[in-house]
C-alpha cells in the first residue's frame, strides 16, 4: 500500500467523448476524484482513430479542461484502448515438475507462465495483457501463488488480451504529441471492470458490457478472475445510422430521435402511434411510427447483446451469478436492461448517474466516465502489485530516499 | 356504484352444457377434460365396453348394448354399435333432455365410435341442442376398413351436427416431437380437444363485454355441412396478443392461417384477465387481418375473466363451405363416390333432422354394409382402369370419359421412373373413394394422398424444360387445374398444394442473389469504410433491412 498520495490520471479516447479524469488516491486506498476534462470526440470511429489531428486536438481541448478542473499539471496517464482488433483469450500452461524436485519453485512456475503466455496470435498482434486467472496443482485450484507447494504438476490459466500493434501504438503516439507520458495501455472493459464491479461481484461471477458510441465492450468474471473480454465494433452510433437509413432522416435528426423517443423493449405496447420531433417554432418536425423506430433500435440492439453473448464461453452465463452490469451511453437507451433480461435471462444492472455531482464525493461513480475512474483504480492495483517484490535498485534506492515510499 | 345486469337471455348457464365421451377414445378425451376440469360442464361418458366405462372419471356413465354385447366392445363393428346406442335410447334422450349445447367426443374408425356417434349426435339435436362434435380420425395404419368406416360416420355426423372439428391421428406428429411417447402424443390430441371444448365453453357462457352468443357461433359456422375451422390459444407475459395469436394459427386445423383465406365469417374470441388492455385487442385484430380477406365479416367478442389471470386466451371459429366441395361433379371420383351414396341411400343426403327416430337406422343396418362393399370393389376397379393419371388428365380435359384416352400418352410423358413407383405404392391406401370423401371433410389428412397427384402436374405442362420451373410458373397451373374441377371447393386443397411447390421453388431463389448484395447498399455514416464483417454479416447495416431479406 502506497503510504503517500499520489496523483492517477485516466484517458479514455472514446467514439463520441475523450474524457480525462484526475484521481488522487490516498495513503488509505480511497480514491478522490479531484477532476474532469471532456470533449466531444472527433475523428475516433468505432473506438480507433481515423482522423489523427483531429483526435489530438480533442485531447488537447480535453486534456486543457481537465488540468483546469482538478489544478494539476498532467504528466503522465494509463490510456484506454480498444477497437475490433482487440481479443481477449484464454491460454493455460502446464509444467511437469523435474523428478528430483518435490515443491513448486520460481523457475517452474515461471516455465508455466512463459507455455501460458504463448498464445497463437497474428504476428502484427502484440499482447496488452496477460493477466492470470488462476493457479492449478495437480489440477487443485490455488488462487494465490503456489511457489513452495508440493505437487507433480503445476498449471497457470491466463487471460491474454491482444491486438494489432501498430493501432495501439498510435493511440500512444497521439498522446505522446500532446506531450504526455503513457503510464501503461489498458483494455477498456478490463479498467471498467475495476470500477464498476466489486471484488463479491466478480467472486460470484459478472458480466460487464460497455455500449458506448462505437463500440461494444465486454469482460466476464467468474470465480473472482476474468474469464472473457473482447470488443464488438458496433454501439450507438449504429443505432443512429440505422434510422437513418431506413428512415432516411439526417443524422442530427436521427440521433436526437434516438436519444428522446427510442425505446428498445420488445412491448409492443410502446410500439404504438407516431414519434415526432418539434422544431424551434412547434411544430412537427419528423415524424416516425414508433413501430419502426423501435423495431429498428431492438434488432441492432439485441443482436449487438446476442454477439457478446455468443462470444462468451460455453455456459458461461448459466455461471454468472451476480448479474450483468451495462455502462455506457447506449445503456441509456429506454427499455435497454428489459431486452437485456430477454437475451441472458440474467439480472441486469444499469448503474444510474448519482444525484450528487459533487466531483469531491470520494466514491464518485458516473457511469459516464466508468471507464476513466477505472483506469485510475487499475493504477492504483498496478501499483501495489509492482511495488510488492521490490527489485534490486529499488531495495537500494530506498536505502538512500529520505522521503520514504 | 350502479351496476347492471347484462341480459340473462343472452347467456346459457354452464348446466345446460354436457360433454358427451363416446367409446374408447372418447372417454380418453373426457378424462383429459375431467383432468382440466371445466367449470359447470357435466360430463357423460357412454360406452359399451363395460370395463373402459367403469375406469371413466366422468360422474355419469351410460352403458350402450346392455343385452347386445354383454358389457363388451363392439369389436370394431359399426352396426353393432348403432343397435347398441339404439337400444339404450331412451336412457340416451333421457340425459340430453334439456341441454342448450352438447359436445360429442368420439374417436372414430372403431364399432362404438363410428356407429353410435351419428345416432347420438341426431338424438342430441332432436332434443333442441346445439350439437358441436370434435371427432378424431384413425392413422392410416389402422388400415382402410376403419378409415373408411370413420369416413363414413364423419360424413354423416357432417350432416347431423351443427359443427363438426375433426382431428387427425396422423397430424398429431405436429403437436408433439418424435421420440415422444406414444401417450403423449395421444394426450396432446386430447389436450387439444380440451381446450377447444374449454374456448367454445368460455365464448358461449361466460359473459362478454364484447358479447357473442350462439347466434354468432352458428352464423361463423354456418349451417349443416362445413368444416370446421377452428383454433385456439393461450399466452401469458409479454407480447402476449401476438404470441396467443401465433398459437392460435398453429392449430393443425388452421393450417398457419392458410385455410383463413377462405373464410366468409370468422368469429374471434379473446378472453383476459383484468390486464386485457384494448391495445391489445387492436394489436392482435390488426395482425389477424393479415390472415384474413378483406370481404370477410368478423364476429368478434371480448369477455374479462379473472380466473385468466395474466393470460389472455384467443379463439378462432370459422367454417369452409363444404356443400360445394361434394356437389362439385367434375372430380369424377366424387362423381363415383355420391352415385354409390346415391345408391345406398345413405345418409350423405340432405339431412333431416326431425325425423322420425327408427327410420334412418332402418334404412341403414339391412342396406348399407354389403352393396357398400360391392361398390367399392367397382369404384375400386373403375379407378384402377383409368389409372392414377385421371385426376391429372382433368387439367387438359375435365370430361371423365375423356380420361381413358388422355391416361397413356400422359403416362408416356411422364419422365422420371420413380414416379410409376410412386403411384403404385400410394394406390393401395389411397383409394379413388377415399380421396373424394376425404377432400370435404379433412383436407390435412389429404396431403399426402394428394401431393403425388399434383407433383407431376408441372412436367405435364412444361413438358420441355422443367429446369426453367420459376416460382411463379407453377402456381397459376396449379390454380388451373384446380379450379377447373371443383369450382369453390377445390380451394383449400389449392392452398395446401400450392405450398409445397412454392417452397421449393422459393428456396432456390436466395442462393442465385445473395452474395453481392451488401456493396450497392448505403452505409450512410460508415460509406466507403471496410465492410464491418462478423460471423458473416455486415455489422454496419442495419439489421432492420438485413433480417429482412
Amino acid at each position: 500500500m502506497a503510504r503517500r498520495t499520489k496523483i492517477h490520471v485516466g484517458l479514455e479516447i472514446g467514439t463520441s467523448k475523450t474524457c480525462i479524469v484526475v484521481g488522487e488516491v490516498k495513503p488509505d486506498g480511497a480514491v478522490k476524484i479531484l477532476g474532469i476534462g471532456v470533449t466531444k470526440s472527433a475523428g475516433v470511429r468505432k473506438g480507433e482513430i481515423s482522423d489523427f489531428h483531429q483526435a489530438r486536438a480533442c485531447l488537447k481541448d480535453a486534456l486543457a479542461r481537465a488540468e483546469d478542473s482538478s489544478d494539476v499539471e498532467i504528466g503522465s496517464v494509463f490510456l484506454s484502448v480498444t477497437g475490433a482488433h482487440m481479443q481477449g483469450v484464454n491460454n493455460r500452461g502446464v509444467f511437469r515438475l523435474p523428478n528430483n524436485h518435490e515443491a513448486i519453485e520460481m523457475e517452474h512456475l515461471e516455465e508455466a507462465r512463459d507455455m501460458a503466455r504463448d498464445v497463437q496470435y497474428p504476428t502484427d498482434h502484440a499482447s496488452l495483457h496477460t493477466i492470470v486467472r488462476r493457479y492449478l496443482v495437480d489440477g487443485l485450484e490455488q488462487t494465490a501463488s503456489p511457489i513452495g507447494l508440493f505437487a507433480k504438476t503445476v498449471e497457470v490459466d491466463f487471460h491474454i488480451v491482444h491486438g494489432i500493434s501498430n493501432r495501439i501504438q498510435n493511440s500512444i503516439k497521439l498522446v505522446r504529441e500532446c506531450p504526455l507520458e503513457v503510464d501503461d495501455i489498458v483494455f477498456a472493459p478490463i479498467a471498467t471492470a475495476q470500477m464498476a464491479l466489486d471484488r463479491e461481484q466478480r467472486l460470484r461471477g459478472a458480466l460487464l458490457i460497455d455500449i458506448g458510441g462505437g463500440t461494444t465492450d465486454y469482460a466476464l468474471y467468474l470465480d473472482g478472475s476474468i474469464a472473457a473480454s473482447g470488443c464488438i465494433p458496433v454501439g450507438g452510433d449504429h443505432v443512429t445510422n440505422d434510422i437513418h437509413l431506413v428512415t432516411g432522416l439526417p443524422f442530427s435528426k436521427a440521433e436526437k430521435l434516438k436519444i428522446l423517443e427510442g425505446n428498445a423493449s420488445s412491448d409492443p405496447a410502446l410500439s404504438v402511434g407516431i414519434a415526432r420531433l418539434t422544431d424551434e417554432n412547434g411544430f412537427a418536425d419528423v415524424e416516425v411510427k414508433r413501430a419502426i423506430l423501435n423495431e429498428v433500435i431492438r434488432q441492432r440492439l439485441e443482436e449487438t447483446l446476442l454477439l457478446v453473448r455468443d462470444r462468451l464461453p460455453k455456459d458461461a452465463v448459466e455461471s454468472i451469478g451476480a448479474g450483468i452490469y451495462l455502462t455506457g451511453g447506449t445503456s441509456l437507451m429506454r427499455g435497454f436492461s428489459e431486452l437485456a433480461f430477454d437475451i441472458f435471462g440474467r439480472d441486469i444492472y444499469r448503474p444510474e448517474a448519482p444525484e450528487n455531482n459533487d466531483l469531491s464525493h470520494p466514491s464518485f461513480k458516473d457511469p459516464q466516465f466508468a471507464t476513466a475512474i477505472g483506469l485510475i483504480r487499475y493504477a492504483q492495483i498496478i501499483e501495489t502489485e509492482t511495488q510488492r517484490p521490490p527489485g534490486f535498485f529499488g531495495k537500494i534506492l530506498r536505502l538512500f530516499w529520505p522521503f520514504g515510499r | 356504484m350502479i351496476s347492471y345486469s347484462r341480459d340473462p337471455k343472452e347467456e346459457i348457464p354452464t348446466s345446460a352444457v354436457k360433454i358427451l365421451g363416446l367409446g374408447g377414445a372418447g372417454s380418453n378425451m373426457l378424462e383429459r377434460i375431467a383432468l382440466d376440469s371445466i367449470e359447470g360442464a357435466q360430463l357423460i361418458s357412454l360406452n359399451t365396453d363395460i370395463r373402459t366405462l367403469s375406469a371413466s372419471l366422468s360422474k355419469d356413465k351410460i352403458q350402450l348394448g346392455l343385452n347386445l354385447t354383454k358389457g363388451l366392445g363392439t369389436g370394431g363393428d359399426p352396426d353393432l354399435g348403432q343397435q347398441a346406442v339404439l337400444e339404450a335410447e331412451a336412457e340416451v334422450r333421457a340425459a340430453l333432455k334439456d341441454q342448450k349445447i352438447i359436445f360429442l367426443c368420439v374417436g372414430l374408425g372403431g364399432g362404438t365410435g363410428s356407429g353410435a356417434a351419428p345416432i347420438l349426435a341426431r338424438i342430441a339435436r332432436e332434443e333442441g341442442a346445439f350439437v358441436i362434435v370434435f371427432a378424431t380420425m384413425p392413422f392410416l395404419f389402422e388400415g382402410s376398413r376403419r378409415r373408411e368406416q370413420a369416413e363414413t360416420a364423419l360424413n354423416q355426423l357432417a350432416v347431423l351436427s351443427n359443427a363438426l372439428v375433426t382431428f387427425d391421428n396422423n397430424r398429431m406428429g405436429e403437436l408433439v416431437l418424435a421420440k415422444q411417447g406414444i401417450h403423449e402424443a395421444f394426450g396432446a390430441a386430447d389436450k387439444m380437444i380440451s381446450e377447444s371444448i374449454k374456448a367454445v365453453i368460455r365464448l358461449v357462457v361466460k359473459p362478454g363485454l364484447i358479447h357473442v352468443g350462439l347466434d354468432e357461433l352458428i352464423t361463423a359456422l354456418r349451417t349443416t355441412r362445413s368444416r370446421c375451422l377452428f383454433g385456439s390459444g393461450i399466452a401469458d407475459g409479454k407480447d402476449r396478443a401476438a404470441k396467443a395469436l401465433r398459437n392460435a394459427l398453429s392449430s393443425p386445423l388452421l393450417d398457419q392461417g392458410a385455410l383463413l383465406k377462405d373464410a366468409q365469417s370468422v368469429l374471434v374470441h379473446l378472453s383476459g384477465g383484468e390486464s386485457l388492455t384494448l391495445f391489445e385487442i387492436e394489436l392482435l385484430m390488426q395482425n389477424l387481418q393479415k390472415h384474413v380477406p378483406e370481404h370477410t365479416q368478423i364476429l368478434f367478442g371480448a369477455a374479462i375473466d379473472a380466473s385468466m389471470g395474466d393470460a389472455l386466451s384467443i379463439t378462432l371459429i370459422s367454417s369452409l363451405p363444404e356443400e360445394a366441395l361434394t356437389s362439385s361433379t367434375q372430380n369424377s371420383h366424387a362423381k363415383t363416390a355420391q352415385e354409390a351414396a346415391k345408391n345406398i341411400s345413405s345418409p350423405i343426403e340432405p339431412p333431416q333432422p326431425k325425423r322420425p327416430t327408427l327410420k334412418l337406422p332402418d334404412k341403414i343396418v339391412p342396406e348399407r354394409p354389403q352393396p357398400r362393399l360391392i361398390d367399392e370393389v367397382f369404384d375400386h376397379l373403375e379407378t384402377k382402369a383409368t389409372g392414377p393419371v385421371s385426376v391429372q388428365a382433368q387439367d387438359l380435359k375435365p370430361d371423365t370419359q375423356s380420361s381413358d384416352q388422355t391416361a397413356p400418352p400422359l403416362k408416356a410423358d411422364s419422365p422420371p421412373a420413380e414416379r410409376p413407383k410412386e403411384k403404385a405404392h400410394d394406390r393401395p391406401f389411397a383409394e379413388p373413394e377415399l380421396i373424394s370423401l376425404e377432400s370435404p371433410t379433412s383436407p390435412l389428412a389429404e396431403t399426402p394422398v394428394a401431393k403425388p397427384e399434383v407433383k407431376p402436374a408441372p412436367p405435364v405442362i412444361t413438358p420441355p424444360a422443367p429446369v426453367q420451373i420459376t416460382s411463379a410458373e407453377p402456381k397459376p397451373s396449379v390454380a388451373e387445374i384446380r379450379s377447373e374441377p371443383a369450382a369453390t371447393s377445390a380451394k383449400e386443397p389449392k392452398v395446401d398444394l400450392a405450398n409445397p411447390l412454392q417452397l421449393k421453388t422459393d428456396s432456390k431463389h436466395p442462393v442465385d442473389q445473395d452474395e453481392l448484395s451488401f456493396k450497392k447498399t448505403p452505409r450512410g455514416r460508415f460509406e466507403g469504410e471496410n465492410p464491418n464483417v462478423i460471423d458473416g454479416e455486415d455489422l454496419d447495416l442495419p439489421p432492420f433491412l438485413r433480417k429482412k431479406k
